[in-house]
């Protein structure tokens, strides 16, 4: 009973993570209609930014954090937007899902040139101790990753359904036509969404990066992985994408448990072919009509 | 009130106005009649900000609003409600509410209006926290208007407010606009339903290809043969033989 929580808890903490990279992808639907395939790479670069500042400038560990955020925030958040979304915005859906695709290879090979193929050590963010939970030892840092995780979820849920500017963002996501013509200024809202995908991606980052360590290929997985918990929990829906999150990182620990580690990679797509015949919409997602 | 002086515009390079011009007094209501692709709609987007006008003026209270943003044309006291369902929809009757003031910086004032808006219509008190997609096409259309109603609108353009609505509600939105123009608010309709919109309005305007046909009092327009001839399938000339 006490491996069976620890698997758990431990899936729960990786499955928060995902989660954050896979409301990123709701996020930018919700705003931009489209997918951002770099999604993964965005997850993996903020620990390069940290690297730099920690070892090119020397600066300390708290410091090191705050400049990987900033930096994020400005070029995988204001850049990406101004750059590449907005331009294409205008055009279909194809040439901005090509150009996020083209995005992840730059990033991907970007930092593989720039700071090398090997994986880098990347410093604990948490005390490398212990805790025993209903009998299961669980490492503080599974635990704190699951708490941060969860309340930056809260809080980002909070501020949409709780504050004007929530729900003005919510109001460009679901129907910016109208929200233009009730005054919202519906271009910062998009900016603002891109800025919290930014945001959410960084925090991943950093707290995934002392379990995977900072290496250039990272985002493949982790980009696949959020993708499908996304589609899994519902795209739409920013308590899908946790949901899906949670499940995808509580399923891949008890198979890997219980059942077998060699085709851990293949469950999320399992679980995505399931649900795409039992529930296009994902688990807590809703029916979207599109106009032709 | 409002006047559009040989307004040209359209979408990209396609002009679709080609020279609109009217005047329309305040505390009035207007009703715009044509065929399909005459404008009428495009008449509102132009006013509203939301076109790109080639040439020509728009004069609101003789001060000229030509060009200026949806953003600016609220803070001029201008509220525009849109053809067809225009509600957010996961957000609930209250939140969709308040939103017809995000522009406001008295917030305190918007709260005071939400209060006193949701006495005209209290289906919205009653079911302020529903999601706005749970309310009937009716109530969604009462909705809007209550919303675009929060800031006190000097005028209110109104785009096809009966389309999906029963003759019911169609009277019941029709009373609600004669209502805001008893308490001094400007209103300019657009309407496939001419007949009844005209019965209702003080003044009517006829747009074919771009340009203004006809601007009258709506019951003359009512009586006029030419307006059944081409816009009414010939119903008024009949009802008039």
């Amino acid at each position: 009973m006490s491996e069976f929580l620890q698997v758990v808890l431990s899936g729960l903490a990786t499955g928060s993570i995902y989660a954050l990279a896979a409301i990123g992808f709701t996020l930018v639907w919700q705003a931009a209609q489209t997918v951002n395939f770099a999604q993964g790479e965005f997850v993996m670069l903020p620990a390069f930014f940290v690297l730099i500042a920690l070892h090119w400038l020397g600066w300390p560990l708290w410091a090191a954090l705050a400049f990987g955020l900033v930096i994020s925030v400005l070029v995988l958040g204001y850049l990406f937007k101004r750059l590449i979304v907005q331009p294409m915005l205008p055009s279909t859906g194809l040439p901005l899902i090509i150009a996020t695709m083209a995005l992840s290879i730059l990033l991907k090979e970007g930092a593989k040139q720039f700071y090398g193929a090997e994986a880098q050590p990347y410093p604990p963010l948490f005390p490398q101790t212990t805790m025993s939970i209903g009998g299961a030892i669980v490492s503080m840092q599974d635990i704190l990753n699951l708490v941060v995780s969860l309340a930056v979820v809260v809080a980002l849920t909070l501020f949409l359904n709780r504050t004007r500017t929530g729900r003005c963002i919510q109001a460009t996501a679901q129907n910016p036509q109208v929200a233009e013509i009730l005054g919202v200024n519906t271009r910062r809202m998009v900016l603002y969404t891109f800025l919290i995908n930014a945001a959410l991606a960084a925090l991943a980052s950093m707290l995934i990066s002392p379990v995977y360590l900072a290496k250039f290929s990272n985002g493949e997985t982790l980009g696949i992985v959020a993708f499908i918990a996304a589609i899994v929990g519902g795209f739409n829906q920013i308590r899908g994408a946790l949901v899906g999150g949670l499940l995808i990182g509580v399923l891949d620990n008890l198979t890997a448990t219980y059942v077998t580690a060699s085709y851990r990679a293949a469950l999320p797509l399992v679980l995505l072919i399931i649900i795409i015949l039992w529930r296009p919409q994902g688990l807590l997602g809703t029916s979207e009509g599109r106009q032709v | 009130m409002l006047e559009l002086k040989e307004v040209y515009g359209g979408y990209g390079k396609i002009t679709i106005l080609n020279g609109v011009s009217f005047s329309i007094p305040k505390a009035s209501i207007t009703t715009i009649i044509g065929p399909n692709g005459a404008g009428k709609s495009t008449v509102f987007k132009a006013v509203f900000g939301l076109l790109n006008i080639h040439s020509g003026q728009v004069l609101l209270e003789g001060r000229d609003v030509t060009r200026q943003s949806p953003a600016r044309m609220i803070g001029h006291g201008v509220t525009y409600v849109p053809q067809g369902r225009n509600v957010i929809p996961q957000l609930s009757v209250l939140h969709n509410l308040e939103l017809g003031g995000v522009t406001s910086p008295d917030q305190q004032r918007v709260r005071a209006r939400m209060e006193e808006v949701m006495d005209q219509f209290p289906m919205l008190r009653q079911h302020r926290d529903r999601k706005a997609i749970e309310l009937s096409g009716g109530q969604q259309k009462q909705l809007e208007i209550a919303r675009a109603l929060l800031l006190d609108p000097q005028l209110m353009l109104i785009d096809e407010p009966s389309i999906g609505l029963s003759p019911n509600l169609v009277q019941e939105v029709f009373s609600t606009l004669k209502r805001l123009r008893d308490n001094g608010v400007t209103v300019l309709m657009v309407e496939q339903n001419a007949k009844a919109a005209l019965a209702m309005s003080d003044y009517g305007l006829v747009l074919e290809l771009g340009r203004t046909r006809m601007h009258d009092r709506a019951d003359r327009l009512l009586a006029d043969p030419r307006v059944g001839r081409l816009f009414l399938g010939g119903h008024i000339e009949e009802a008039g033989a």
